[in-house]
């Protein structure tokens, strides 16, 4: 019986807490004036109206698919990338001795309380100079370094057991051929924790792209709903219809992956 | 962790894997950020043909004399006062009822998930519409009928009481579901014999919370807090798409400020200064992070 | 040739698309390749350009950033380039929007307009008279007089539409006009050295304590939804040219357009809109010339000013236009800017943060602050910062 209680209270929780995503996804089939008005009653919940016109007044409004492209593209390079650069990294720091390592990880460790945002105005002025304004390249190799994915890697790293590489070297086997085919296979999470916090920081991003980007070509989709959010006529009908379009991937990776995104959430919290 | 096995020829192997990352690092974090540092002592306004000249501490003492950029200080921290202990709570109270929920754990979780996947733009575009003034507005016909008819609608977004708090609810609507995973995973992890044990001791429901649960969970909920607390001092896009810093400065950041100043006003020298104002805190707050985290391991 | 525009409405953007196009076509020793721009952020992108030695040929920019521009270096001066017919058909507002210095440096195919929307059948059921044009404005006392009484017919009392919803820039547009028709201005012109005493002067914070009672009566509604005047819920909405399309299609002929407000000193109005200006990285004037010569045709205007409902930049491209010659609906905007009911905004470099201080100012009145508090905050920052930049001296070699 309590059980039940609680289940019944849990999702009178969650209906409510859910209540701003199923006003959106609902307010998306409705006529733009419809939004507003019934913003205020159950029937902002109920989709009396449903029609796909939002839908397709977005398509033709804006280059929809350029926006998701561009998002894809950029935070897929930079997941990819870090993961790459960021955990070779990490193995250095954790398994390899050289000179200076010590000194290096240090400054690592201090550069990851550098946030984004205390450098953001001098990165503008340096990428402006290098002449990236406005491509892919200024919103995806800034990023690909991390110092805190390089942490994770390395505390993850710290506690494999030595005897994966000691075997590995009594084969023979180089460094890079040790880390693909010995480390990484035994890292798995540490590689999902890394490549999920990396996308929704990433696929979030909306401060930088506002600096560094000027036309559709190469704009995210943060941004472009921010726009188009502010582009006259306001028609909630459509960005509602636009923020489903955005959002809706990513639910469907999420639900896939969802063991995965939960590892790597919770890698990170353990570990940190 | 040094076997003394690879000491000459892994010499150049560590540095070149660590090579692209660390000149990554060098590139597009400690050179903008001593950039930054020397920018703000001097006047660089954006495009001007007068020279460059080297004014000394003139904008830290101009910012911190100007009441927008106090405002944004107090914004801030205000902002991680409130919003720190509710989400958290608010998170590890989810948590609990999740980890009691057994098969529907989940589904659960989905739910309180999905708003994390939402970038920040976005949600506040979406909690624009619900906090839109007169009854029309999604919460002020809910604050209405739960208050039956008491509540006097109001326009959120433009009232300075009321701003700040209505950005605070957006964000912990975004942010709890992150913490909650966390605080389920650190749940999860806490030994069953602990409980079975001090329930054979006869201890209830709430000193089984306070004596087990809330020790075991101690690291955790550090690591959340101090996340948030971060979080809270870097806020802008909520800042930037529902209010502009209004009104009357009741929603302006150290982020938002240091953004008018460096594109909208060009005084790029201002705003480096104001981004090295909040390197200095996020500094302070890491600082006491290891210091709690250093006085638990001595604890432990 | 490389042009930059900005991203305005659908129709603008493809109106652009084609003249470029025929002019691309017409076997031109010169072609055009144009970018747009998003308008929101278009000052920071050409800043960016230009710090990166980038900017293209021929740029759009939005009117106030002119001097900024000059100051900077970016433009050269439009003189030869322009034929003295084309330069004598320029309606005085283009003209003066375009000069700093006594030199010409951009040039617009259209201005806008700014006034009261309004619908006649409620104008007459309340008793309220109908100004006749723009010498003949409501006194702010008949305006106050207008609001009480139209509120007294209203459901909930919000009968005045201001676009509160709009961005910042809006609010120096709109309301800057105010405090010049009570006699103040945003800043001392035209030597642009001061605003202290001008901003803030009893004239100014008069009229802007005005604005503040209408809001604080009730008579605004907040137009979150951009509605507000299509849906019926005001009487009167303080708007631009670019709204006629809509409210036209809602209210066909019951709907007037009203000169804002006399305080005092006459009726004032907004100006200014997106100009052309040639960057000093144009190597060839004869095809930056054969460009804005051909924009400048009056059948190229009224292309444009049919898609974007704008006020035409010249004369004869007024004449030829039904909403804007005599008797025309929009006339009154043409009327506005034509004689001298308009102040270009102040043609300095400091205006970006002239205005950033001013709208600053108007959304804290709005908020209810302390309107005297407000301007004299405002008129600080304006002041301190032509100080750091020493009083903006232009560059002379020009």
């Amino acid at each position: 019986m309590k059980r039940v209680l609680g289940g019944i209270s849990l999702l009178l929780v969650s209906l409510i807490y859910l209540a701003p995503v199923l006003f959106m996804f609902i307010g998306s089939l409705k006529p733009d004036a419809d939004v507003l008005v019934q913003a205020g009653s159950w029937r902002a919940l109920w989709p009396d109206t449903a029609s796909l016109e939002n839908y397709r007044n977005v398509i033709a409004r804006v280059p929809f698919g350029r926006y998701l492209f561009n998002s894809l593209f950029i935070t897929v390079a930079i997941v990819a990338g870090g993961l790459l650069v960021n955990s070779l990294a990490g193995y250095a720091f954790s398994r390899l001795q050289f000179r200076g390592r010590n000194l290096l990880f240090a400054v690592v460790l201090a550069l990851m309380i550098i946030p984004l945002e205390a450098i953001a105005v001098p990165l503008f002025y340096q990428v402006t100079l290098f002449g990236w304004r406005d491509t892919y390249i200024v919103q995806i190799i800034p990023f690909i370094a991390n110092a805190f994915s390089i942490y994770l890697f390395y505390t993850y790293f710290l506690g494999l057991p030595k005897e994966l590489e000691e075997s590995a070297r009594i084969d023979g086997a180089g460094v890079l051929h040790t880390f693909f085919l010995i480390i990484a296979p035994n890292a798995l999470p540490a590689f999902a924790s890394v490549a999920i916090l990396t996308f929704l920081t990433q696929w979030g991003a909306f401060l930088w792209p506002l600096m560094v980007t000027s036309g559709d070509a190469v704009r995210p989709l943060p941004l472009a709903i921010a726009t188009f959010h502010s582009l006259p006529p306001l028609q909630w009908g459509d960005i509602f219809a636009f923020g489903v379009m955005m959002v809706a991937p990513v639910i469907l990776v999420f639900i896939v992956f969802q063991r995965w995104f939960v590892r790597g959430v919770v890698a990170t919290g353990i570990k940190g | 962790m040094a076997t003394g096995t690879c000491s000459k020829r892994s010499l150049p192997t560590g540095l070149l894997l660590s090579a692209p990352a660390l000149l990554g690092l060098l590139l597009f974090v400690a050179v903008p950020f001593t950039l930054a540092f020397l920018l703000s002592f001097t006047n660089l306004r954006l495009g001007s043909p007068l020279p460059l000249e080297w004014v000394g501490w003139e904008q830290y003492r101009r910012i911190f004399s100007d009441p927008a950029f106090l405002r944004a200080i107090a914004n801030n921290s205000l902002f991680a006062l409130f919003v720190v202990p509710l989400q958290t709570t608010a998170a590890l109270v989810l948590a609990l009822l999740l980890n009691r929920a057994l098969g529907a754990v989940k589904l659960f979780r989905t739910l309180f998930f999905l708003p994390v996947v939402f970038p920040l733009s976005l949600v506040a575009i979406v909690w624009m519409l619900i906090l839109a003034p007169g009854p029309n507005g999604m919460m002020n016909a809910a604050m209405e009928s739960l208050s039956l008819g008491a509540w006097e609608s109001r326009d959120f977004l433009r009232d300075p009481d009321w701003a700040l708090p209505a950005i605070m609810l957006t964000s912990i609507w975004q942010g709890v579901g992150f913490q909650m995973v966390i605080l389920l995973a650190g749940l999860q992890a806490i030994p069953r014999e602990l409980y079975e044990s001090a329930a054979i001791d006869g201890a209830g429901r709430g000193r089984q919370f306070l004596h087990i649960t809330l020790p075991q969970l101690r690291n955790t909920l550090i690591f959340v807090m101090l996340v948030t607390t971060m979080l809270a001092f870097r806020l802008f896009d909520q800042v930037q798409i529902m209010t502009q810093g209004g009104p009357l400065r009741a929603t302006t950041t150290v982020m938002f400020e240091a953004v008018q100043a460096a594109f909208t006003r060009q005084q790029v020298a201002k705003g480096a200064a104001m981004t090295v104002a909040l390197f200095g805190i996020v500094l302070i707050i890491t600082w006491i992070q290891r210091r709690i985290t250093r006085e638990d391991r001595e604890i432990a | 040739m490389r042009v930059w525009a900005h991203a305005g409405q659908e129709a603008e953007r493809s109106t652009l698309e084609s003249q470029v196009r025929r002019i691309n076509e017409a076997d031109l020793p010169f072609g055009v390749e144009l970018t747009f721009i998003p308008e929101r952020s278009y000052n920071a992108q050409v800043q960016a350009a230009a710090l990166a030695g980038d900017l293209p040929d021929v740029l759009e920019f939005d009117g106030p950033y002119l001097s900024n521009y000059v100051w900077q270096g970016h433009l050269r001066p439009l003189g030869s380039l322009l034929s003295q017919e084309t330069r004598q058909e320029l309606i005085p507002s283009i003209v003066d929007q375009g000069t700093i210095g006594g030199k010409l440096y951009g040039v617009g195919t259209f201005d806008s307009g700014l006034g009261i929307y309004a619908r006649k059948s409620l104008l007459t059921v309340a008793g309220v008279r109908i100004p006749n044009g723009p010498d003949d404005a409501w006194s702010s006392e008949e305006f106050k007089g207008a609001l009480e009484r139209l509120a007294k017919d209203d459901s909930d009392g919000a009968v005045l539409d201001l676009k509160l919803n709009y961005p910042p820039e809006w609010f120096t547009y709109a309301f800057s006009p105010l405090i010049q028709s009570a006699g103040a201005d945003l800043i001392e012109r035209p030597g642009y050295e001061r605003s202290g005493g001008i901003l803030d002067s009893p004239r100014s914070v008069g009229a802007l304590k005005q604005f503040q009672s209408w809001l604080q009566k009730g008579y605004v509604d907040p137009n979150i939804d951009d509605a507000a005047f299509t849906q019926s819920r005001v009487a009167l909405s303080w708007a631009g040219h670019w709204e006629f399309q809509r409210y036209h299609e809602a209210f066909d002929n019951d709907l007037i357009i009203l000169p804002l407000p006399d305080l005092g000193h006459g009726s004032r109005t907004g100006q200014g809109s997106w100009v052309w200006g040639v960057t000093r990285n144009n190597p060839s004037n004869a095809a930056a010339a054969g460009f804005l010569e051909y924009l400048l045709l009056p059948e190229e205007i009224l292309a444009m000013t049919a898609a974007n409902g704008a006020v035409p930049a010249t004369y004869s491209a007024i004449e030829g236009s039904m909403r804007y010659r005599e008797g025309g609906p929009l006339n009154l905007f043409a009327r506005q800017l034509t004689e001298g009911f308009a102040f270009p905004r102040p043609q300095t470099p400091a205006y970006p943060v002239i205005t950033s201080a001013f709208n600053q100012a108007v959304q804290e009145i709005r908020n209810g602050k302390d309107v005297r508090t407000a301007l004299s905050d405002a008129a600080a920052v304006i002041d301190q910062d032509i100080a750091d930049n020493k009083g903006y001296p232009m560059p002379d070699e020009h």
